[in-house]
């Protein structure tokens, strides 16, 4: 079957099972491989993107599902010469190791930053809590998070 | 020595940039499965649904059938072109000699063991025509934990053994028996370490290009040791090593659970070869979680002979491993008789014995996680000196000092012989102390605890052999690793290494080494590694010896080339070597100035500039080789394994509710002296890591089997790993007292993970320790465990109670 959806900003229609795996349709259809595949149970977080705003489980949803949304997956999140300040800040403050988890992080806190301007450490823990990270012990990750939501208070 | 320290941060401090962070993340990072070269095929691999059956007969008539199959490989059928795996320890006496094939043929030994293989245009048909495939199995009765594996008339998982032991291996180091019968008392106790699992995000995984018309093969894989995986391989397909590349690309971490040379790896390769075609295995989660490797599971009946006065005699542990099944290279022994090796700890405790049993089961095979081996060592020796200390009214702290090597004992050989070559113990457990606070701390804790809350203190410390001789353990590779280092004309440096790095920034380090040495900017060094291609061979990342071995090996290099150029340079500049200055990139002699480039250039460029003699170029490979290792026991089974020994010492704080047996982590201190700091930032992130995976190992994860055989913890939701916020930014002080080995390191990836789970568990003995059968003996602190214990004390919980209706 045909599905159409918007993709980090470009229009999309790829042919797909109905049974294929949005991730799936990423990584092997579009060749987006930034979104990686861990647990395919929903539980750890790593295939994370956004649809319609909204950090989603790409390993949960089938192709269909995707009809006429709105995408964003970490290939649409800053470049190498034009990070997106969470990335910038992971950086900076060593919240990733091996990567793998890392476009999830990304892609939720970027959610978290829209949804809570001004998240206190414990919001952060609470919203970061659904992307496991094996490497980094979390400590990165949310001084990272902590730091951007504080540049932006700033502002 | 020099002291830092890093205080939990609250988002202020800036930190480095690793030059492999880019990539990660933008997306761009090149992971396994992230490899899709034209018309690739998938695997899925059938695997064994008993624990323990005869393969009778495999019909894969209608798999094969299925639209989109290209081929189904069984056992048999793949064994006409495939050799078989072994341990490679036929040296070792007491060890059972096995050999299986890529695919079991005709017994499978546990759930998830590989039984045949589709080909198919994609995972999902692969995956479809796992189910049209039919196995006819023999039942026969399990064996899931190791004592009923010994009972006499226990089902064989090799019908030509007498029992199910892989391995004896006893030891005596001293005489254990007069210091057991000179013993004022003795502490005995029976400590259960649990099983887990190194979960790495990502799992295993394989692509395999073989070209026909060339001969060579080309398998990529997401490994730590590329190089052993090499000669896996070679013996496996019967292609000789020149005729192999073995590439990991990004890694989505390892923790030793791909240092291991996995079955479906040399799969994929004889596959490639049969098909002909491009193939992939990736393991999904449910493969990790059933058929992967799985860790720590051992029993220890452990008893330690002490004096009235607090000193200890004399310590005896029978220490008992489940391997699983053990058809797995490296061997899944080997942790077990590292455990043994390291057990007396930092204290001087010369009358030693112990006796290892290695047993299979009918699980999944046991291998290297992480701390491998030594975490259930020194979580059973400093639970016993906490033991010791509360038989005798001693503080744990005082018990510790008095029986710790004295520093004036230094260097001082331990009983199974590692020659220590640390830092004062008893210093660095001062420095533990002081920094926490401790008599202040212990007094408010017990003032808690004397109003009614279940609050406790504990410490630990540990030595830890680091960057050890693999050959001890795996029977072939030895304590060296290689480098090529090129200065290329234009100055910048080419470095490539056998290290694999799995997220420990290892780009970033070693460009660090290298510019340093040259007195270049870091971002003028690139690193490779992960390609057997790019340098003759490696030990790959495990055992803590990337920054020991591999930091060692830049550094000797980098310093070969650097003295290269100063010959070259005084060469142009008309003046001795030893008139030449490094710095800035740049070679001085009185006014005369030679830009690095200028010098590099020359030697590639304008070879009629180099001293006479002299070859071209600036490129070298080199090895390094401490040499003060030994690849066998000597005649009294002492081994000294680890090039050399890191400390480290923690204290934690923990609370349990008496209602849930939730225990928190109120506060986690930790001193760690892995000798020189190449990148303080690089180094908290390993320890923080190991840190969360021992809250992991001690709080949330164990993988639970049913008695017949069955895994019952096949996914991420009911293997808890630990999520963010589950427990408190630790508090990390180090210590640098330097190796005598190039560059003063030592190993640091480990250290944490194997420091911290006695810590935590001395913790909760202490908030227990007012009950009267409350022997915290077991490595799971989960709630079930902690609410047993309550329960044992007619405790009654009331798991709703602060919960409003």
């Amino acid at each position: 079957m045909s599905v159409s959806f918007s993709l980090n900003g470009d229009s999309v229609v790829v042919e797909a099972e109905p049974r294929e795996l949005f991730a799936d349709v990423l990584r092997d259809r579009l060749g987006m491989t930034g979104t990686h595949v861990a647990c395919e149970q929903g539980a750890c977080g790593t295939c994370t993107v956004l649809v319609d705003g909204q950090a989603v489980r790409s390993c949960l949803l089938f192709a269909p599902q995707l009809e006429g949304c709105t995408v964003t997956s970490i290939e649409g999140v800053g470049s190498p010469g034009s990070l997106h300040p969470i990335q910038a800040a992971l950086s900076e403050h060593h919240g990733l190791q091996c990567g793998f988890c890392t476009p999830g992080v990304v892609l939720t806190a970027i959610e978290l930053l829209e949804t809570e301007p001004d998240p206190d450490r414990e919001t952060i823990e609470r919203w970061m809590s659904g992307n496991l990270c094996r490497c980094t012990g979390y400590t990165g990750i949310v001084d990272a998070i902590a730091a951007v939501a504080a540049q932006r208070s700033a502002q | 020595m020099s002291v830092t320290t890093s205080e939990p941060t609250t988002g202020t401090t800036t930190g480095t940039r690793r030059k492999e962070d880019l990539r990660f993340l933008t997306g761009q990072g090149a992971y396994l499965g992230d490899y899709a070269p034209a018309d690739l095929l998938h695997i899925a691999v059938l695997r064994s649904t008993q624990a323990h059956a005869l393969l009778r007969n495999i019909d894969a008539t209608s798999a094969i059938a299925l639209p989109g199959v290209v081929a189904v490989f069984t056992g048999a059928e793949l064994a006409e072109s495939a050799g078989k795996f072994q341990h490679h320890l036929a040296a070792i006496p007491t060890l059972r000699q096995i050999e299986w094939d890529v695919l079991a043929i005709e017994k499978v030994k546990y759930v998830g063991e590989p039984i045949a293989a589709v080909v198919a245009e994609s995972r999902y048909v692969a995956e479809d025509a796992l189910d049209l495939i039919e196995v006819d199995y023999d039942e026969l009765p399990a064996v899931v934990d190791v004592e009923a594996a010994l009972a006499p008339g226990a089902p064989l998982l090799y019908e030509d053994w007498t029992d199910n032991l892989l391995l004896q291996m006893p030891g005596a180091h001293g005489d254990v028996d007069a210091a057991f019968s000179e013993a004022d008392g003795v502490i005995r106790a029976r400590f259960h370490n649990h099983r887990i699992s190194g979960m790495p995000l990502e799992g295993h995984g394989a692509v395999a290009e073989f070209d026909a018309s060339t001969g060579r093969l080309v398998l990529r894989a997401s490994t730590q040791a590329p190089h052993m995986l090499r000669g896996t391989i070679a013996q496996i397909t019967g292609l000789s090593e020149a005729q192999i590349q073995v590439i990991a690309p990004d890694t989505g971490g390892g923790f030793g659970v791909k240092n291991h040379a996995m079955r479906e790896e040399a799969l994929a390769a004889v596959i490639a070869m049969r098909v002909p075609h491009p193939v992939v295995w990736e393991q999904d989660r449910v493969e990790h979680l059933t058929a992967g490797i799985q860790s720590r599971e051992q029993i220890h009946d452990a008893e330690l002979a002490y004096r009235s006065d607090g000193r200890v005699l004399g310590l005896r542990a029978r220490i008992t491993a489940d391997i699983g099944s053990p058809e797995l290279y490296i061997i899944g022994a080997a942790p077990a008789v590292v455990t043994t090796g390291v057990m007396p700890n930092t204290y001087d405790i010369p009358n030693y014995g112990f006796e290892l049993n290695c047993v299979v089961t009918n699980k999944c095979p046991i291998g290297g996680y992480r701390g491998y081996g030594q975490p259930q060592a020194i979580f059973t020796i400093e639970r016993l000196m906490d033991m010791l200390a509360a038989e005798l009214e001693m503080d744990p702290a005082e018990i510790r000092k008095l029986n710790n090597v004295a520093d004036d004992a230094m260097p001082y050989t331990t009983a199974t012989g590692a020659n220590l070559d640390t830092g004062s113990f008893n210093q660095q457990l001062d420095h533990l102390l002081e920094a926490i606070d401790y008599s202040t701390l212990r007094e408010q804790v017990e003032a808690e605890r004397a109003s009614g809350a279940l609050v406790g203190l504990g410490i630990a410390q540990m030595v830890e052999p680091t960057a050890p001789n693999m050959h001890a353990l795996a029977g072939q590779f030895g304590c060296y690793e290689m480098a090529l280092f090129t200065v290329h004309p234009d100055g910048h440096v080419s470095l490539s290494v056998g290290t694999k790095s799995q997220g420990q920034g290892h780009e970033t380090i070693y460009a660090k080494l290298a510019a340093e040495v040259l007195t270049i900017p870091i971002e003028h060094v690139e690193v490779y590694d992960g390609d057997t291609n790019l340098v003759p061979f490696g030990g790959g990342t495990s055992g803590s010896r990337s920054a020991v071995m591999g930091g060692g090996v830049v550094l000797k290099a980098a310093r070969q080339a650097r003295a290269k150029m100063i010959e070259i340079a005084a060469a142009m500049l008309g003046v001795s070597g030893e008139d030449i200055e490094l710095r800035d990139g740049m070679f001085f002699a009185g006014e005369a100035v030679l830009p690095l480039a200028a010098v590099a250039g020359a030697a590639y460029l304008h070879t009629f500039l180099l001293p006479p003699g002299m070859d071209p170029g600036i490129s070298m490979v080199v090895a390094y080789d401490p040499g003060n290792t030994s690849p066998f026991p000597d005649e009294t089974g002492k081994l000294d394994v680890a090039a050399t020994y890191a400390t480290a010492a923690a204290a934690a704080v923990v609370s349990i509710n008496p209602n849930t047996g939730v225990v928190t982590v109120r506060d986690l201190t930790l001193v760690h002296d892995c000798g020189n700091i190449i990148d303080e930032t690089i180094l908290n992130g390993q320890i923080q890591g190991a840190i969360a995976q021992a809250i992991g190992a001690t709080f949330y994860e164990e993988i639970h089997y049913s008695d017949e055989g069955q895994p019952l913890t096949t996914t991420l939701l009911d293997y808890m790993i630990p999520a963010c916020g589950d427990f408190p930014e630790p508090r990390l002080i180090h210590r640098e007292t330097p190796s005598e080995l190039i560059g003063g390191f030592r190993g640091a990836g480990e250290g944490a993970i194997i420091v911290t789970p006695p810590a935590l568990a001395n913790a909760v003995a202490d908030a227990l320790g007012h009950l009267d059968n409350a022997a915290v003996t077991q490595t799971n602190l989960g709630p079930r465990h902690i609410r047993e214990i309550l329960r044992a004390n007619g405790v009654a919980l009331d798991p709703l109670a602060g919960r409003s209706a």
